[in-house]
């Protein structure tokens, strides 16, 4: 009885296994389609937003620029009228309302250079540096603290006190002398040169005795 | 997560050792279903049998849903996917020599190796002919490179030449194999029954 009943529906299995087939297939036209995500994934940019790497300080980028590094190019994300205003020198100027136009895509879609996002603070960098590893570009790094502090450490350095350890007095040396590489003045620097006072020495009144005139004598 | 080497959870060094084991499987399955013979191959052309086209199509529809089913759940990325590139001329006649080949030898240069294994001479004298085959070709490439590298349309796939979802396509797919497979059927019970 039970044979019969297996056998009975054996007989069906190929029907069976082609109405899997359509089932299965019909069943990815009719499943709710969702957008992919696009860029890299979730858990990768959340490794790469907490790794402290993405950021380059002050110090290490006013070394690069003196140096010449060739390898870094600085992205000025401020609005166009800031980056007129100042900028460091050599930097591009991709607005971060601009950020993802197509012809910005060249620069920050690449693998040659270290691009350095810079804003006032590193707000907007950060947003855009995220935007921009989001989608994958790579080689991206924040200036930690943006223009502010790069005007605060390398432009306008603070003098150490004289109970600080020797190595602040080298970074003060380090960045005073970067911050007159890119054009800072010093009062010190200016000084005048005095020229030596040259003391009026009284004057020696030398009188010139006349040559008693001599009666010619004799003669040969 | 996947596909898995693209993706270096399987490291691109043990691509031939995971081919050599694919390759292991496939032959075994391929010698056990009967498809080293000759007679059975050759079957689709005259219509006694219909295993190989069968096979084939359900292996193909099997791998399709699933990969697109995996897809949708995240498990593989159907964009990372190999796609084989198409150079059309050169797969048309490609295609039609190989086909000549099939019906004449009654192997396809898979079936033929398997055969060789356990010891038929006709494969052995196939495959003697496929070397033929490729000295041939190799030493007249300088004639056939222009067909060989010509008509390139890139890795494309029918969804891209067709331009149509590929749910939809694989739904009609599936529609047309079924399909397919019940004309082979009645086909073949109105063929002369062959003893192989």
């Amino acid at each position: 009885m039970v044979k019969k009943k297996v056998a009975k529906f054996l007989a069906l299995r190929y029907k069976i296994l082609a109405l899997i087939f359509i089932i299965l297939a019909g069943g990815l036209v009719l499943l709710p389609k969702y957008k992919k995500h696009e860029g890299i994934k979730p858990e990768e940019l959340l490794n790469n937003v907490i790794n402290p790497e993405r950021y380059i300080s002050t110090d290490a980028l006013a070394h690069k620029i003196i140096s010449k590094d060739p390898s870094i190019l600085l992205v000025d994300v401020r609005s166009e009228e800031d980056y007129n205003n100042y900028t460091i020198s050599n930097a591009l100027n991709i607005p971060f309302s601009k950020l993802l136009n197509e012809e910005n895509e060249i620069y920050l879609n690449q693998d040659q250079y270290d691009l350095v996002f810079f804003s006032n603070d590193n707000f907007y960098a950060d947003q855009a540096w995220i935007l921009c590893n989001r989608l994958g570009y790579k080689n991206i790094k924040v200036l930690e603290g943006g223009i502010n502090q790069w005007f605060l450490t390398i432009l306008n350095p603070p003098v150490p006190t004289e109970n600080m350890a020797a190595i602040d007095f080298e970074q003060y040396n380090f960045r005073k002398a970067a911050s007159m590489h890119f054009g800072v003045a010093y009062p010190e620097q200016t000084k005048e040169v005095k020229e030596p006072e040259v003391k009026a020495v009284p004057k020696k009144v030398v009188t010139i005795e006349k040559k008693k005139e001599v009666p010619t004598e004799g003669g040969c | 997560m996947g596909p898995l080497i693209p993706n270096g959870i399987i490291p691109a060094d043990w691509d031939s050792i995971i081919a050599i084991l694919i390759g292991l499987v496939f032959g075994f399955v391929l010698e056990a279903s009967g498809f080293s013979s000759s007679r059975k191959l050759a079957g689709v052309f005259y219509g006694y049998d219909f295993a190989v086209l069968k096979v084939f199509f359900t292996a193909a529809l099997v791998a399709l849903i699933g990969l697109y089913y995996m897809d949708y759940l995240g498990y593989a990325d159907i964009n990372l996917m190999y796609v084989h590139p198409t150079y059309l001329w050169g797969a048309i006649i490609g295609g039609a020599i190989m086909g000549v080949g099939f019906v004449a030898g009654g192997f396809c240069p898979g079936t033929s190796i398997c055969a060789v294994a356990i010891g038929k001479v006709d494969a052995i004298v196939y495959v003697i002919g496929i070397m033929i085959g490729v000295l041939i070709f190799s030493e007249l490439f300088f004639l056939f490179q222009p067909l060989y590298e010509g008509s390139f349309m890139g890795n494309i796939t029918l969804m891209d030449s067709f331009g149509i979802n590929p749910y939809w396509f694989i739904f009609i797919f599936t529609i047309l194999a079924i399909g397919i497979f019940a004309l082979s059927d009645k086909i073949r019970s109105k063929v002369k029954k062959v003893f192989y």
